[in-house]
């Protein structure tokens, strides 16, 4: 299948980069720490509740991660030229930038996977008890963070012919969505606690807040992890306070569904204006 | 049936036409030498064959399949080397190949391919280490994978030394032989020649010439040189070489006369020579120079005999 082959052609290309190999074991090796530091009686869920854990490093280093796997995937084969060899075979545009997507998300799945790997065995020989399913739920969660990501990338790569204009797009969400969100999300929420909405607007502040979060893929991320790592996920009942960290089941289905439309919605666009361009 | 048609083609980039009012037709089976100099619009011909680039007006259709809208068809069907490439640096030599199967899904020996275009050897390594005229041989082979019905060569020998664009000469051969229809474009002559069946001449975007080879040379005069050794020939000998039908040109240094003429009046010059009373001691014809022929449609006539055309090395 084409799209199938170009996938895996860009997986063999991708992860003998440099990069992906450093930042993949940096990674690792933060996470390591992090297990081997975790106080005696800490479950599972507490080491991915963690702030250090599940803010700094996978919320901030795999979608970092994901846009340096992608950003040069389309625009950096046509200022090389292979794109000329890449489309000279029976590939059409669309199998190309998705293709691109699921290669580079394998190319960032396995090394975050296998970073995963080492935590893991430091928690062997600290009395921390490794819940399996949990572990690689959490695991799961985290490269459909990374892929959202590289698929941004990759449709910014697929839409632009300037590596500068390649790389700024997405790490301009990047920085919007994590480093700006944790900084500005307060202030915002102040502010919209202070404004007084339109009487057609179906939503009052706290309900405009929980949108703009929810746009936010990293936020899409942390609400279903923590629901997840705390056995809540679309679970029935009663939500509780979301400080608490307990949120209805539609907004849980609501971050599922803007992840997926990360996912696919910027290589779509990309697509559009690559299906046009003169290479 | 026709491999390849274009019909009114134009591609314009804002203002430069680098394409115009193209109308072309290439038989099936057929090898097919696309020629001009550089800039000429060679190159974005066949980026409109592959829909690299799309056509401002016209139609382009491949293997009878619309070049844009059936693209991924014709690719299917079609081996390319394509010019301005660059090979994937990390990835071997074999993983290229394995590559070019997989997406053309056809079941293959890649040891063979490789073998084929000369760089089994270096099979295992990764490609950004490979020379030019390496990386020139595995994309060859990435485009004979599959037995294609069509190959389109873009400057196919560029980069090649003189042993390289043989063995190209001779894969082109055996790929038209094995009946598929060969599509190549060269600003070097040399290659031309004596492979193709046909060329096009390109000058300024324009389609200037399409014949055979000999059809070509007739069309430009079919005049031969002849070279006359003498004992000694004075201005007045070669006037009465000049006034002889067939003759268009004469001269002389003394020791050799130089005449341009039909070849049906080459007796006749000897013959004008002896009754002259010059005595013949030795004579050679030359055909026109492929060079020359070449110059006369790509710059429009009256070329330099030194012009350094052919055997030049380069892209477009």
């Amino acid at each position: 299948m084409s799209l199938e082959a170009v996938a895996r052609k860009d997986f063999q290309d991708a992860v003998r980069s440099r990069w992906v190999v450093v930042l993949a074991a940096l990674f690792s090796l933060l996470l390591s720490v992090a297990v081997y530091l975790l106080p005696r009686d800490a479950s599972t869920s507490a080491l991915f509740n963690s702030l250090i854990v599940r803010d700094l490093f996978v919320s901030l280093l795999v979608p970092l991660i994901g846009v340096v796997i992608a950003y040069n995937s389309i625009v950096g084969e046509r200022t090389t030229g292979s794109i000329k060899l890449l489309l000279s075979l029976p590939h059409s545009r669309s199998d190309v930038v998705f293709g691109k997507v699921l290669g580079r998300a394998t190319a960032l799945g396995v090394p975050v996977a296998v970073s995963f790997v080492l935590p893991a065995l430091v928690a062997l020989v600290t009395p921390l008890s490794l819940e399996l399913g949990v572990y690689l739920g959490y695991l799961l969660f985290t490269v459909v963070l990374g892929t959202a990501f590289v698929a941004l990338a990759v449709g910014f790569s697929a839409a632009v012919d300037s590596q500068r204009i390649a790389v700024a797009g997405p790490v301009v969400v990047y920085l919007l969505s994590g480093p700006v969100w944790s900084v500005v999300q307060l202030p915002l929420q102040f502010f919209l606690a202070g404004q007084q909405f339109p009487g057609w607007l179906p939503l009052d502040s706290s309900g405009v807040f929980r949108l703009i979060r929810l746009v936010n893929p990293i936020e899409s991320f942390k609400i279903l992890t923590v629901e997840f790592v705390n056995g809540y996920l679309l679970a029935a009942g009663q939500a509780g306070t979301e400080a608490a960290g307990r949120y209805a089941v539609q907004v849980e289905v609501a971050a599922l569904a803007m992840l997926a439309a990360w996912i696919l919605l910027p290589p779509l666009l990309g697509l559009i204006r690559f299906e046009d361009a003169d290479l | 049936m026709a491999a390849i048609e274009l019909e009114g083609v134009t591609k314009r980039y804002g203002d430069v036409t680098a394409v115009s009012d193209l109308h072309l037709q290439v038989e099936s089976g057929e090898v097919f030498g696309f020629l001009g100099p550089n800039g000429a619009g060679k190159s974005t011909t066949i980026n409109m064959l592959l829909d690299f680039v799309r056509p401002t007006s016209g139609s382009v259709r491949v293997l009878s399949r619309d070049a844009q809208a059936e693209s991924v068809e014709v690719r299917r069907r079609t081996g390319v080397l394509p010019e301005g490439y660059d090979v994937y640096e990390r990835l071997t030599g074999r993983q290229h190949v394995e590559f070019a199967m997989r997406s053309k899904e056809v079941d293959g020996d890649v040891d063979d391919v490789l073998d084929r275009v000369g760089i089994l050897d270096d099979a295992d390594r990764r490609a950004g280490g490979y020379s030019k005229g390496m990386r020139q041989r595995l994309v060859l082979g990435m485009a004979l994978v599959g037995d294609p019905d069509l190959l389109i060569l873009d400057e196919p020998s560029s980069g090649l030394d003189p042993a390289g664009a043989k063995e190209m000469r001779e894969i082109v051969r055996a790929e038209a032989d094995r009946g598929a229809t060969v599509f190549f474009s060269s600003h070097v002559l040399g290659q031309v020649e004596s492979v193709c069946d046909r060329v096009g001449i390109m000058r300024e975007g324009e389609l200037v010439a399409v014949d055979s080879i000999e059809g070509l040379r007739e069309a430009v005069g079919g005049e031969e040189q002849l070279v006359v050794t003498v004992d000694a020939a004075s201005e007045d000998d070669v006037a009465a070489v000049r006034a002889l039908d067939g003759v268009s040109a004469a001269s002389t240094d003394g020791g050799t006369v130089t005449v341009s003429c039909a070849s049906d009046a080459k007796t006749a010059v000897i013959a004008a020579l002896e009754d002259a009373g010059v005595t013949v001691k030795d004579f050679s014809t030359q055909e026109a120079s492929l060079e020359d022929l070449f110059l006369t449609y790509a710059e429009g006539g009256d070329a330099p005999d030194d012009a350094p055309v052919a055997g030049t090395e380069g892209g477009e």
